[in-house]
């Protein structure tokens, strides 16, 4: 077989196999490359960190499942360290019902951390189906699409939550996104109908859909992907947050020297393509 | 190295190398893990929406608290079953109506407020666009990208004179939003394989923290 052949018939199996090691050995032995922080990274962690101590609560949602935990749970991870940490109020909700677990494995540990107590500085809202209906219910009232939390509490007797009546009671929305309903069903039926503040943590698929949002200021800043959100853990790091886990920042080396091989299979294909052709 | 002892880290490690096996080629063991991920995942949506969405929003409000207004959401529903009867199939229009007319309402002002009016205050000039020169310059590249590409999808005019030049300048930005595109998703792909190699190596096997 001649060269340009090899190169054009690369056994995918051996693609497989060097893509493998090119995550694992990073995993295993990392390499500490450095991490640069993006503006839209920035421009969010910089709403979050502007909010005072007495700031009206934040609002976090959770419309991931599973699938996405490697880019969006870090996120989950460092946003509640750094507003509990910053002493500010969070409600946490879900449109995915998925979303639901992921944010009660968070809130199961994290709040403890900072003894924060739940009512008070805390309220799990849980999962509501009709996503739509959901954002825009908000809007009028919470209370009648949550009339009770996530253990069947009724918000009007939980400290935090009694004098919650809309979004005018709460400072920022962060939804942490894998698709739809995501970020664009806060933007659609909320943050165009009622202008509160939206940041939003996406999954690397749909982060450059999120940019013209960012440009236009609909939106005040992007996590994007496992990379956005080992930059927000880096952020919260150089800023003095002690976070407990850095999932997303020790995976950055795995992804970067996967990117590398990833380059190099096209520029090896694409060269052996363009040798055959020249061949024939 | 310090080996999981948790079952269920054990089932999770394993079926994650059944489907990791489809590399090699297609197997039993594939296809296995995969007709478990479907059943359950069928069995988990039938068991959560009628816990999350039919108790608590039809039977509880209808039966429990005797709210008669709920009888229509109930009917509507019902109505969607007709599809199966070939006779009487044509019934399903009328909640597919109900439900077209209410999203319709709702998404069409929703739309032409975010991504057209806001969209195209964001591609306005204003002094604010040139505070910082960089900021201008950006501003100036969104502008000339925007019209471009609407150019671009002008099919009504024949492409020659100014609009040739400018429909291909058009091509160039929509390749480099593709492009922009594909390594965002290459980054998401290989961050689930990170994902997936960082709880085989840590959790299961013990050899990452």
């Amino acid at each position: 077989m001649k060269l340009p052949e090899i190169l054009s018939k690369i056994p995918r199996q051996t693609i497989y196999l060097i893509m493998a090691l090119a995550i694992i050995i990073p995993l295993i032995v990392p390499i500490g490359m450095p991490i640069n922080i993006m503006p839209q990274t920035k421009k969010l962690y910089d709403a979050i960190e502007s909010l005072p101590q007495d700031a009206k609560p934040v609002l976090v949602s959770c419309d991931f499942d599973p699938q996405s935990m490697p880019e969006l749970y870090p996120m989950l991870e460092a946003l509640l360290h750094h507003l509990f940490k910053k002493n500010v109020k969070v409600l946490v909700m879900a449109l995915w019902p998925q979303g639901a677990g992921m944010a009660d494995m968070a809130l199961n540990t994290i709040p403890k951390l900072y003894n924060k107590e739940y009512g008070k500085d805390y309220v799990f809202l849980g999962y509501k189906a009709g996503a739509a209906a959901v954002v825009l219910g908000i809007g009028d009232k919470l209370k009648n699409v949550f009339p009770a939390d996530y253990y069947n509490t009724l918000l009007d007797s939980l400290p935090l939550t009694a004098n919650i009546t809309n979004y005018d009671d709460i400072s920022l929305v962060i939804s942490l996104s894998a698709g739809d309903p995501g970020y664009r069903t806060w933007l659609f039926y909320g943050q165009s109908k009622f202008r509160f503040k939206l940041g939003t943590g996406v999954t690397a698929v749909s982060a450059a859909d999120t940019y013209p949002y960012l440009g236009s200021g609909q939106l005040v800043g992007v996590f994007a992907g496992m990379k956005g959100a080992a930059e927000y853990e880096t952020a919260l790091y150089r800023s003095g947050y002690k976070l407990t886990r850095r999932d997303a920042t020790k995976a950055m080396d795995a992804q970067s020297l996967g990117h590398f091989f990833i380059m190099v299979f096209i520029i090896v294909g694409n060269i052996g393509f363009l040798l055959l052709r020249r061949s024939k | 190295m310090n080996i999981s002892t948790d079952i269920l880290i054990w089932i999770s490690s394993l079926l994650t190398l059944c489907i990791f096996s489809f590399i090699f080629r297609d197997n039993p063991f594939y296809r296995f893990a995969e007709h478990l991920f479907v059943g359950t995942s069928a069995g988990y949506f039938i068991a959560l929406s009628y816990h999350n969405v039919v108790y608590p929003n039809l039977i509880v409000p209808l039966f429990k608290e005797g709210q008669i207004i709920y009888v229509i959401p109930l009917i509507l529903g019902i109505l969607y079953v007709t599809r199966f009867i070939p006779q009487i199939s044509w019934v399903v229009r009328i909640p597919i109506a109900f439900l077209l007319g209410w999203g319709s309402g709702v998404v069409i002002p929703a739309a032409l407020q975010t991504d057209v009016i806001k969209q195209i205050q964001g591609t306005m000039l204003t002094r604010v666009s040139f505070a910082r020169w960089d900021n201008g310059l950006w501003t100036i590249i969104i502008l000339i990208g925007v019209i471009a590409t609407l150019i671009f999808f002008f099919f009504s005019r024949e492409r020659k004179g100014i609009i040739k030049p400018l429909a291909n300048l058009g091509i160039i930005f929509i390749m480099l939003g593709f492009g922009a595109s594909f390594g965002y998703t290459v980054m998401a792909r290989i961050s689930l394989l990170i994902g997936r190699f960082q709880f085989l190596l840590g959790p299961w096997l013990g050899i990452i923290k």
